[in-house]
């Protein structure tokens, strides 16, 4: 597994090229450096290569060119497993599994510490249920720990989601609109609870977003992508939130 | 819409020929069959419901048959399965786990209950055999396409937290695929009990024997019997499977 180290960036990808078929690339040349233990916004219209490039930056996908490396290591060529302690993933759709509780999913981010044994007949180490019971606490939610997944709503599941991805204990998390389906006070409410965490376990949070009203209020940083590139006129790294957010305008 | 036309008169002319071949416009074998469903129904009314002991006794054998057939044969197709889904195993094993429940999977229920007759003799230990490799073939290949429908996203999300395959299977293969396992397994249930009752008649146990009897002896008021005992079994089956699917199946879905 790898080590966290302290670093300045948290994530620097260069000169990444990405192609689902052929030539046909949904990435070109795309550098980015993300500092660390903070929050990092990707915008741009749809179908611009943002969920390509999360999913990249996650060690989902592999660049047809090109590296990524997270706290100076390169993970480029890493099984997802052996990332699991660097790096957290959060779907657009928030990847949860319907027929499992709250507290069952939440425990989920524990699975690349245990072994096949306990964990496979559902008993996971006492101490990871405390946890797992602690993160649904952070997120406001403990009451619901027992309940089925399809039987809670879209905010719960969101939260949910992130209390996962913090049990997890990952540097960085990557995530892909995952308040867009929200109205805008539940959105502010979870992203704030992103932002408490961010500060408390030092984590790099870096996340697609189209709302710019959210983003002028949340992002530390923010870099656009055009047509499967970091946009023209923009250093990967931006100027802060707001400021971020007029030159996109 | 040419195209279209030219298809669809090019297949009623195929099957047109196809029936024919099978002697479908042979009015005079039509109409002689008939009259002999005729007579076979006048002969088989009032049912003779004296053989019930006898039948209700067969029936319970064949109902444990396909209760412990359908069992093991689950059982053994969730692994191969398991092992046939192409998005968690390499190509060159799921493959190899598709053309073994493939393989099985040929080989009809009645031929598989005569090879275990062979093997174990005559009984309802073959029929419970049979019925079990039947429903592996069947059953392996069902899991292993719904496994692979699995949503990726829930997959990506839950790999990147360095999930094992064994623990991806149990936490998401296994808890969102429930709903399909369990409906699939019920209908197997049903179909293995239809299924079953024609075993004895390659001597696999069950209520086949008593129907070849009644058949052989042209005892058709009997027959009708055991035949309604099949009906009340099934309608019955039918009934607990509609209960279970409503007390154990995701209600809500969003």
């Amino acid at each position: 597994m790898i080590q966290a180290s302290s670093q300045k960036m948290a994530l620097r990808a260069e000169g990444l090229w990405f192609a689902y078929r052929d030539t046909d690339w949904i990435l070109k040349d795309v550098c980015l450096s993300i500092p660390n233990g903070q929050i990092t916004i990707i915008m741009g219209p749809s179908g611009t290569g943002k969920t390509t490039l999360l999913k990249i930056l996650a060690g989902i996908l592999t660049p047809s060119r090109g590296h990524v490396e997270v706290l100076n290591h390169d993970i480029t060529n890493h099984s997802q497993r052996s990332l699991a302690s660097l790096i957290g993933y959060i779907p657009q759709q928030l990847g949860l599994v319907r027929n499992l509780t709250a507290l069952e999913n939440v425990l989920m981010g524990a699975l690349g510490r245990c072994g096949s044994g306990s964990a496979l007949l559902g008993l996971f180490p006492g101490e990871e249920v405390e946890k797992a019971n602690a993160a649904l606490d952070l997120m406001g939610i403990a009451h619901k720990g027992t309940e089925k997944v399809f039987r809670l709503s879209g905010g719960e599941r969101q939260r949910v989601a992130i209390a996962r991805t913090l049990l997890q204990h990952p540097r960085v998390v990557v995530a892909d609109e995952f308040v867009s389906d929200l109205d805008m006070a539940l959105a502010l409410e979870i992203l704030s609870r992103i932002r408490c965490a961010a500060a408390q376990e030092q984590i790099t949070f870096v996340m697609s977003m189209h709302r710019q009203g959210l983003v002028r209020e949340f992002a530390e940083n923010v870099v656009t992508l055009r047509e499967g590139q970091v946009a023209p006129g923009f250093i990967p790294v931006l100027t802060q939130g707001a400021a971020a957010v007029e030159m996109l305008q | 819409m040419k195209t279209n036309l030219l298809i669809t008169g090019l297949f009623a002319l195929l099957l047109g020929i196809v029936l024919n071949e099978l002697g479908f416009f042979d009015s005079g074998k039509l109409l002689r069959g008939l009259r002999n469903l005729g007579i076979l129904t006048s002969d088989m009314v009032p049912p003779d419901f004296s053989v019930l002991p006898v039948a209700g006794r067969a029936l319970w054998e064949t109902v444990l048959m396909s209760f412990a057939g359908t069992m093991l044969g689950f059982l053994a197709s969730l692994p191969l399965s398991i092992l046939g889904t192409r998005n968690l195993f390499p190509t060159v094993l799921s493959s190899l786990a598709r053309f073994v429940a493939a393989g099985v999977r040929t080989i009809p229920v009645l031929l598989w209950a005569i090879i275990f007759v062979i093997l174990f003799g005559l009984g309802p230990l073959a029929g419970t055999f049979g019925i079990a490799a039947y429903t592996i073939g069947y059953l392996a290949k069902i899991y292993s396409d719904l496994f692979e429908g699995t949503d990726p996203e829930v997959l990506e999300a839950v790999g990147s937290t360095g999930a094992s395959k064994l623990q991806l299977v149990r936490f998401v293969f296994l808890p969102e695929g429930a709903n399909a396992i369990l409906t699939q397994l019920l209908f197997m249930l049903e179909y293995n009990i239809r299924a079953s009752s024609i075993l004895g008649f390659v001597g696999a146990g069950g209520l086949g024997f008593v129907m070849q009897v009644y058949l052989q002896t042209l005892e058709y008021r009997r027959l009708a019997s055991v035949l309604l005992l099949i009906l009340v079994v099934v309608l019955a089956m039918d009934g607990l499977s509609a209960w279970i699917r409503k007390r154990f199946l995701l209600t809500a879905q969003a």
